[in-house]
C-alpha cells in the first residue's frame, strides 16, 4: 500500500517534478498554509479599510478642510499594473508545472519587474502625498498613509519572496521548489487583489 | 496496549530510532523541531509564567485582604493588576493549551509523526518565549503597563500614560500575536493534511475538532488585535491621531477593535479545555461521547458566533440602543451550542461507568464552574444589568469562574491524564484528589464572594478601599482563598514534580484510553509510532482490530515510511494517502528568526528606526536561509 504513494521531495529534477506535480489528489500543505496566512493579512487589510470608514463616517468633512481630495488618474493606472503582473506569473506556474523551469523563470522575472516598477512608482506618490499633507496632522492623514503603507509593505514582503524564487530557480526545479512558486503566486494574486479595495478606498473622497 | 514489535520488525524500528534520533544536551533543545519537545517547551515556559502570574495576583490580593493597606502603592498595583491579565491570557492560557498541548497531543492524535511544518512550529515557540521575556522586561524596569488588560484609550494614549510601558504592552503583544497565528496556521496544516490514512473528518477526535476550530477563531481574531495595536503604536510613537477625538480620531474605534479580537479570545482560551474535556470523559466512563456529531458542530459553532458578540462589552459606551439590543440577542445565542456540549458531557457522564479518578473530577469541577461562570455570563446579556454592573468585581467574578474554572480545571485534569503518557510514570492518585479539592475550595472561596461585593458596588481596579464600606470580610475571605488555591496548584506541581522521579511505572496505556497516543509506548519515540496506524473510527484504541493490523504492518514493514524522516500525508476531507513527505530535522533557523525579531521590536521600542531596520532585514535574510536548504537535502 505505501509502495505505490508518492514520494514527492524526492522529484529533484524538472521532469520528476512535473509527474508528482501531475499525480496530486489534493492541495500540498504548504498551499493551504499560504491559505491560512492569506486568511489573517486579509482580515489585517480588512480591519485597516474599516478604520477608515469608521473614521470616515464620525465626522463631516472629509478630507478635513485644506487637504485636496486625491486624484484618480495614476493610482488607478497603477493598480491596473499591478493586477496585470497577474498573468506573467499565472503562466510561470503553469510552466512550472510542465516542468519548464527556463521559462517558469523568465515569466516570474518579468512579473517581478513589473511588480518593483509598481512599488517604486507608489513609494514616489506616496511621497508626493507626503509633501501634501501629513499623517501626524489629522486622522484623515494618519489612516490614509497606515492604509496604503501597509499595502505598499505587503507588495515590498511579496519582492523579497520574488527575489528568493528566481535565485533558487537558477538551479532548475524541484518539488520543493515548486510548491514555492505556487504559494509566492497565490500571494500575489492576494496583494493585486487587495489593491482594489484598498484604492477605491484611498480614492474614495474623489469618487 | 501499546503494540508489541514482532522479531522481524527489530531492524525497522532500529532504523527508525537512528533517522529520527534527537540531538542531545542544550543544542538539542535549541535545535529541535520534534513536536513533543516543543511541546514540553512551551509547557514549561507557560507554566513559569502562570508562577509569575500567580504571584502577582497574591500580591494584588494581599493588598486588598483589608482596607487601605500599604502593601504596594498604586501605581504598581496598576502593573500588578495589567500583568497578571496580560500574562495569564496571552503567556500562559493561550500557550499552554494551544502550544503545549496542542503541539504534544495532537499529532500523536492523528497518527503523524511531527507538526505539517516542524521549524515554524519551533519559530512559534522562540518568538513567545522572546516576547514574554520582552514583556516581563518592562515590568522589571519599573515599566509596566498600567492600563489594565485591555488597555483603553485615550488613558492609553502618549498624553495620559507618557511612559514607555504601554509599548512594552503594545510591541509585546505584535511580537506574541506573531506566534500565535503562526503556531495556529500550524495547527489547522497538521489536522488537514497528516492524519492517518483513513481517519475521515468524522473520524477525527473531538479534540482536534476543538483545536481546529480555536485555530481559525486565531487566525481570524488576532488581526483586530494587531491592528489596534499598531494604530496605537504609530498614535504613540510617530504622533499618529487614530485615537485622538482633537483631530478627527476616535477613542471608541480602540474599543471595537479590541473586543473584535477580546471575545473570540474568550472561547480560543475555553475551546482547547472542551477538547481535553471530550477526551477524558469517553475515557474515564468507558463510553463514546453522545451526540458526537453535534458536540464536533458545536464546538464549531462556539467559535464562529464568538465573532458576532463584541459589543457586548461596550454596552456602557452608549452605543444606539439598535446596536446594543443586537448584541444582547447575539450573545444568548451562544448559550445553544455551549449548552450542546453541556448536556453532552453530563449525559455521557451519568450514561457511562464513571471512574472518580482524578483526570475526571478536574472535568466535573469545570462542568459546575462553567455552568455558574456561564450563567452569571448570560446575565451579561441583559442590557440594564450590565450597565448597573460593568466595571465592578461581579465581571471579575464572572470572567475568573470561565476562565480558571472553564480553562484552567480542564488543562490541570489533562496535565493528570496525559502525565503517564509524557513521562512513562503514574501520579499520585490521592495527592491528586487533594490537589483537586484545595483548588476546587480555594478557586469558590477566592471568586464567589466577588459577585456579592461587585452587586454591593466594589469597582475593580482600585488599589484599595474604605473600612466603612462593609467590603472587608468579604476581602479578606477571598484572600484567604487565593492563598488557599496557591496551595492547591503548588500541590498538583509538587505531585507531579515528585511523581517524575518516583511514580510507578506507567505502561502505554494506564487508562485503556480512547485515542491513538495511548497505542504508542509512554513516552513516545521520537517517530511517534513505528508504523503508521490503522484508522477506522474515532475512538481509535477501541478498535481492537485495527491495532492488530498495526502489528501486522509493523512486521510486513508496511507503512513503516524507514526511508527518512518521513510521514504520510493525506487528502483534507476523506484522508485518503496522496504523498510521503520528508521533513525538516533539527535547525538552527528559528531561534536565530526568534531573536533578529526581538531586535526588531526592541529598537522599535527605543525608537531606534535605523537598528530595528537593520534587524528586519536579519530578519528576513534568517528566513530565506531558513528555506534556502530544502528538506530532502537535509
Amino acid at each position: 500500500m505505501s509502495g505505490s504513494v508518492t514520494r514527492s521531495m524526492e522529484a529533484t529534477t524538472n521532469r520528476a517534478t512535473a509527474v508528482v506535480e501531475s499525480s496530486r489528489r489534493s492541495m500540498p500543505s504548504g498551499w493551504i498554509g499560504m491559505i491560512l496566512l492569506i486568511a489573517t493579512e486579509a482580515t489585517l487589510l480588512g480591519c485597516l479599510i474599516a478604520t477608515y470608514f469608521y473614521l470616515r463616517f464620525k465626522v463631516v468633512d472629509w478630507p478635513p478642510p485644506g487637504i485636496e481630495k486625491p486624484s484618480l488618474t495614476l493610482p488607478l493606472v497603477f493598480t491596473g499594473m499591478l493586477i496585470a503582473s497577474c498573468a506573467p506569473f499565472f503562466a510561470g506556474v503553469q510552466a512550472a508545472k510542465a516542468g519548464l523551469a527556463r521559462a517558469a523563470w523568465l515569466l516570474i522575472a518579468s512579473a517581478t519587474a513589473i511588480q518593483a516598477t509598481y512599488l517604486g512608482l507608489q513609494i514616489h506618490l506616496f511621497i508626493d502625498d507626503l509633501n501634501k499633507f501629513a499623517p501626524d496632522e489629522t486622522a484623515y492623514g494618519s489612516v490614509y498613509f497606515a492604509m496604503v503603507g501597509a499595502h505598499h509593505a505587503h507588495v515590498a514582503v511579496g519582492l523579497a519572496f520574488d527575489a528568493w524564487l528566481l535565485a533558487k530557480l537558477l538551479g532548475g526545479l524541484t518539488n520543493y521548489r515548486l510548491l514555492g512558486v505556487r504559494v509566492v503566486a497565490l500571494y500575489w494574486y492576494f496583494v493585486a487583489a487587495t489593491a482594489i479595495p484598498v484604492v477605491l478606498t484611498q480614492l474614495y473622497p474623489s469618487l | 496496549m501499546a503494540i508489541a514489535i514482532p522479531p522481524e520488525a527489530r531492524s525497522r524500528v532500529e532504523r527508525l530510532e537512528s533517522i529520527w534520533k534527537e540531538g542531545s544536551g542544550i543544542v538539542g533543545w535549541l535545535t529541535t523541531v520534534d513536536h513533543k519537545r516543543i511541546g514540553i517547551l512551551y509547557f514549561f515556559t507557560s507554566l513559569a509564567f502562570f508562577a509569575a502570574g500567580g504571584v502577582e495576583a497574591l500580591l494584588i490580593r494581599t493588598q486588598l485582604i483589608g482596607p487601605n493597606q500599604g502593601v504596594v502603592g498604586p501605581q504598581t498595583f496598576d502593573q500588578l493588576m495589567t500583568v497578571h491579565g496580560v500574562t495569564m491570557i496571552f503567556l500562559f492560557v493561550v500557550p499552554m493549551s494551544v502550544g503545549a498541548f496542542g503541539n504534544y497531543l495532537l499529532p500523536l492524535m492523528i497518527g503523524a509523526r511531527d507538526m505539517a511544518f516542524p521549524r515554524m512550529n519551533a519559530v512559534s515557540y522562540w518568538i513567545y518565549l522572546c516576547s514574554g521575556i520582552f514583556i516581563y522586561v518592562g515590568l522589571f524596569t519599573g515599566n509596566g503597563p498600567s492600563a489594565g488588560w485591555f488597555n483603553y484609550v485615550p488613558l492609553a494614549s502618549r498624553a495620559y500614560s507618557p511612559g514607555p510601558g504601554i509599548d512594552f504592552y503594545a510591541l509585546g503583544l505584535m511580537f506574541t500575536g506573531i506566534s500565535t497565528t503562526a503556531a495556529a496556521i500550524n495547527i489547522i496544516v497538521t489536522i488537514f493534511k497528516l492524519r492517518a490514512p483513513g481517519m475521515s473528518i468524522n473520524r477525527m477526535p473531538l479534540f482536534c475538532f476543538a483545536f481546529l476550530a480555536v485555530s481559525f477563531a486565531l487566525v481570524f481574531a488576532l488581526p483586530p488585535l494587531n491592528i489596534a495595536l499598531f494604530l496605537l503604536e504609530l498614535d504613540r510613537l510617530l504622533g499618529f491621531h487614530f485615537y485622538d477625538v482633537g483631530l478627527g480620531g476616535n477613542a471608541i474605534l480602540w474599543q471595537n477593535l479590541f473586543w473584535i479580537f477580546g471575545h473570540p479570545e474568550v472561547y480560543i482560551i475555553i475551546l482547547p479545555a472542551f477538547g481535553i474535556a471530550t477526551s477524558i470523559i469517553p475515557t474515564f466512563t468507558r463510553r463514546r461521547m453522545v451526540a458526537f456529531p453535534l458536540v464536533a458542530l458545536a464546538e464549531i459553532l462556539v467559535a464562529f458566533i464568538g465573532f458576532g458578540v463584541w459589543a457586548h462589552h461596550m454596552f456602557a459606551v452608549g452605543l444606539s440602543s439598535v446596536t446594543t439590543i443586537y448584541f444582547a440577542a447575539a450573545s444568548l445565542v451562544i448559550v445553544i451550542p455551549s449548552g450542546i456540549q453541556l448536556f453532552a458531557w453530563i449525559t455521557t457522564i451519568v450514561t457511562g461507568t464513571p471512574r472518580f479518578q482524578t483526570p475526571l473530577l478536574w472535568i466535573i469541577g469545570f462542568i459546575v464552574l462553567f455552568i455558574l461562570g456561564g450563567l452569571s455570563g448570560v446575565m451579561f446579556a441583559a442590557i440594564p444589568f450590565d450597565q448597573q454592573l460593568t466595571d465592578t468585581y461581579f465581571v471579575v467574578a464572572h470572567f475568573h469562574y470561565v476562565i480558571f474554572g472553564a480553562a484552567v480545571f480542564p488543562l490541570l485534569g489533562g496535565m493528570y491524564y496525559w502525565f503517564p503518557k509524557v513521562t512513562g510514570r503514574m501520579y499520585h492518585e490521592g495527592w491528586g484528589k487533594t490537589s483537586f479539592w484545595l483548588t476546587f475550595a480555594g478557586m469558590n472561596l477566592t471568586f464567589f464572594p466577588m459577585h456579592i461585593l461587585g452587586l454591593a458596588g466594589m469597582p475593580r481596579r482600585d488599589y484599595t478601599y474604605g473600612g466603612d464600606l462593609g467590603w472587608t470580610a468579604l476581602n479578606a475571605i477571598e484572600t484567604i482563598g487565593a492563598y488557599l488555591l496557591a496551595a492547591g496548584l503548588l500541590t498538583v506541581a509538587a505531585n507531579l514534580a515528585v511523581s517524575l522521579f518516583r511514580g510507578a511505572p506507567a505502561g502505554a496505556d494506564p487508562w485503556q484510553g480512547d485515542t491513538l497516543e495511548w497505542s504508542t509506548s509512554s513516552p513516545p519515540p521520537p517517530y511517534n509510532y513505528a508504523v503508521i496506524p490503522t484508522v477506522t473510527s474515532p475512538y481509535a484504541m477501541w478498535d481492537r482490530e485495527d491495532r492488530d493490523a498495526d502489528v501486522r504492518n509493523l512486521a510486513e514493514g508496511e507503512k513503516t515510511l524507514e526511508q527518512g524522516h518521513e510521514t504520510a500525508s493525506t487528502s483534507v476531507v476523506d484522508a485518503e494517502w496522496d504523498e510521503i513527505l520528508e521533513m525538516p530535522s533539527r535547525s538552527w533557523w528559528p531561534p536565530v528568526v526568534a531573536v533578529a525579531l526581538s531586535g526588531v521590536f526592541a529598537f522599535i521600542l527605543l525608537q531606534r528606526w535605523l537598528a530595528a531596520g537593520i534587524f528586519l532585514l536579519l530578519t528576513f535574510a534568517a528566513i530565506g536561509g531558513w528555506h534556502w536548504k530544502e528538506p530532502q537535502e537535509a
